[in-house]
């Protein structure tokens, strides 16, 4: 068909995009980030990089502005976005948990959280009329102030919730990093993101 | 009292609302010159809680307290109109009907991420036949709507059938199937293994088999190899002979390169019964239309595709963004102007007799001429092209010619 046509790469800014250069080097694309400050949008070799908040990268995938991006898979079904996601990247492992004040008892009135739409789920699961409220950062001080009497956030390894004498009380989902593509992308630039995807696949930690 | 209209609803102004005529009209000549016909239904229908689309209706109360719903699909609106009208084609009996529709539709959703609450459809339906050609003629006529608006198509081409079938072969129990079908549809691995390591139903060495085939699903797609991959992966009869259906589609189509495959399609498993496809185009992340065959869903048989017109604005509006071209003339004579207009030319008629306000009037509207008794006088202020007013000047005086 056509010749191998370039890519676009919707990538969250800090941690994960330094170990999703990584994967995407491994999997042999050549990306030149250059050395200090970068642009937001900017040519590094292979691929176009667009560098945004996390939260965005379903939204720039979704309606085609990246053909492909990195996001976790808590944020990516927080967003409700259809896209195809063919790789579990394996890295930025962590649990979305409803998360109390150690030793809590009685029934939680209000949960507060970055994922509105998970918890509304979660709490409609397992059958709780419990109110939600939407925070942007810093979730736990909304137990440990009083605001809500639980949250529902990320654990990476709980030694924030110990500090804050917290304790996860319910798992609702098990996230990692995953490899996102727009639909239309992946029948379009088909030669270029497929032998990708295999790539990805084949390395170690991914799936 | 806002001037905004509501949420998720948008005025379409000159530019936009005249090429959307123009795009609209390419494709009903296309689809009126391969014989469908166009067909008109209601906006308002009768609510129907078995409506593949209620949850996403706008239901009125009618006067009598029945319940209404502003139409949300043209596919189940036409399907009610054949059963109206041709009961024996709704009873399975085998006459092909050609029917096209443009109009809108409204879903009641949250009006979020680029997406309305009122938009235009336009599409067709081949009722009353089930094969390959009916299959390979619709498909045939996505594409070519696509390349009629000026674009480079690109379709991917499917059948759930194929993947109903390996749910089949692997003793999936109802309520786990639309969950796997969606993994199998995002190409999500990881979900899919999860999802099917906690199905009951397993056990069986035949149904173990298949299940490690839904496994490979995700990653059947690609040009025609892709066809001999899924016999290999998955040689249980009923899956052969999905593979073997949309092989035959392909077999009808001279030059296939425009077409990829995915077998990993199996969105709307219990409506879509056969082929289904979606068409893109390059440089625009979002397709342009959907459809396929959905035998048993609403009618007996029945294929079609339906194309977000907006969508599809969008889509061309990226390469042409020609404005809508202003009005010529400003007319003070009637019989000359009907000459002007019958030629294609626009003509505005003027609303002040006096000639000093004509001109001023012409000024505004930034039309080059002011037609007077007869003669064209080029408007002060407004650039004149020489040759358009040799063209105009030319038909009149044929007419008159004609005339005396």
């Amino acid at each position: 068909m056509s010749a191998p046509s370039r890519l676009t790469l919707a990538l969250p800014k800090g941690r994960v995009m330094e170990q999703s250069l990584e994967v995407l080097r491994a999997a042999g694309l050549r990306l030149d980030t250059g050395g200090g400050a970068r642009a937001l949008r900017y040519d590094a070799g292979d691929a176009t990089i667009i560098e945004m908040r996390n939260a965005d990268v379903p939204t720039y995938v979704e309606l085609g502005v990246a053909d492909a991006g990195v996001v976790g898979k808590d944020v990516l079904l927080e967003s409700g976005s259809q896209l195809v996601e063919p790789v579990d990247l394996g890295f930025a492992a962590c649990r979305l948990s409803l998360i109390r004040p150690r030793g809590a008892a009685g029934t939680v009135q209000r949960v507060a959280s970055k994922y509105p739409r998970l918890t509304a789920d979660y709490l409609r699961r397992v059958g709780s009329g419990a109110e939600v409220v939407k925070l942007s950062g810093n979730v736990e001080l909304a137990c440990v102030s009083g605001l809500a009497d639980a949250v529902v956030d990320v654990v990476q390894t709980g030694a924030t919730l110990v500090a804050n004498d917290l304790e996860e009380v319910d798992v609702l989902l098990r996230s990692s990093a995953r490899f996102v593509v727009n639909r239309a992308a992946l029948k379009l630039k088909h030669e270029t993101l497929r032998p990708l995807i295999e790539a990805l696949r084949g390395l170690p930690g991914s799936y | 009292m806002s001037f905004n209209p509501p949420d998720g609803t948008r005025y379409v102004l000159p530019d936009a609302a005249a090429r959307r005529a123009e795009v609209v009209a390419t494709l009903r000549d296309l689809y009126r010159a391969w014989g469908y016909d166009m067909v008109e239904v209601p906006a308002l229908e009768r609510y129907d809680a078995g409506h593949p689309r209620q949850a996403q209706s706008f239901k009125l109360s009618d006067r009598d307290s029945g319940v209404l719903a502003l139409r949300s699909d043209f596919t189940p609106a036409l399907a009610q109109l054949v059963r109206a009208e041709h009961p024996a084609v709704a009873g399975g009996a085998r006459r092909p009907l050609r029917w096209q529709y443009s109009g809108t539709v409204w879903h009641a959703i949250d009006p979020e991420l680029a997406r309305t609450r009122e938009f235009s459809q336009i599409g067709l339906e081949l009722i009353g036949v089930s094969n390959a050609r009916a299959d390979a003629e619709i498909l045939h006529l996505a594409r070519e709507s696509v390349r009629a608006v000026g674009l480079q198509p690109r379709l991917e081409v499917g059948n759930p059938g194929f993947v109903r079938a390996l749910l089949d072969a692997a003793a999936v129990p109802d309520d786990r199937r639309d969950g796997l079908a969606d993994a199998i549809d995002r190409k999500d691995r990881r979900d899919l293994a999860d999802l099917l390591s906690s199905t009951p139903g397993g056990g069986m060495p035949d149904a173990e088999r298949a299940r490690q085939s839904l496994l490979a699903v995700p990653d059947l797609y690609g040009g025609t190899e892709v066809l001999e991959h899924a016999r290999a992966v998955a040689p249980w009869p009923e899956a052969q002979r999905e593979i073997d259906r949309l092989a035959g589609v392909l077999a009808e189509f001279e030059d296939a390169s425009e077409l990829m495959l995915d077998l990993a399609m199996a969105r709307r498993l219990s409506y879509y019964t056969g082929v289904t496809f979606r068409a893109y185009t390059p440089d625009y992340g979002q397709p342009l239309l959907g459809g396929g065959r959905y035998d048993g869903a609403l009618l007996p048989a029945a294929a079609g595709f339906s194309i977000g017109v907006e969508r599809l604005l969008q889509a061309t509006l990226a390469r042409f963004s020609a404005p809508e071209p202003a009005p010529r003339v400003l007319a003070l004579d009637d019989p000359a102007a009907r000459v002007l207009r019958e030629a294609g030319v626009r003509v505005v008629r003027a609303l002040h007799t006096d000639i000093e306000e004509a001109r001023a009037e012409a000024r505004d509207l930034r039309v080059p001429f002011l037609l007077v008794a007869g003669e064209l006088e080029p408007v002060a202020g407004v650039a004149v092209d020489d040759d358009e007013r040799g063209d105009l000047t030319a038909l009149l005086a044929a007419a008159a010619g004609g005339a005396a």
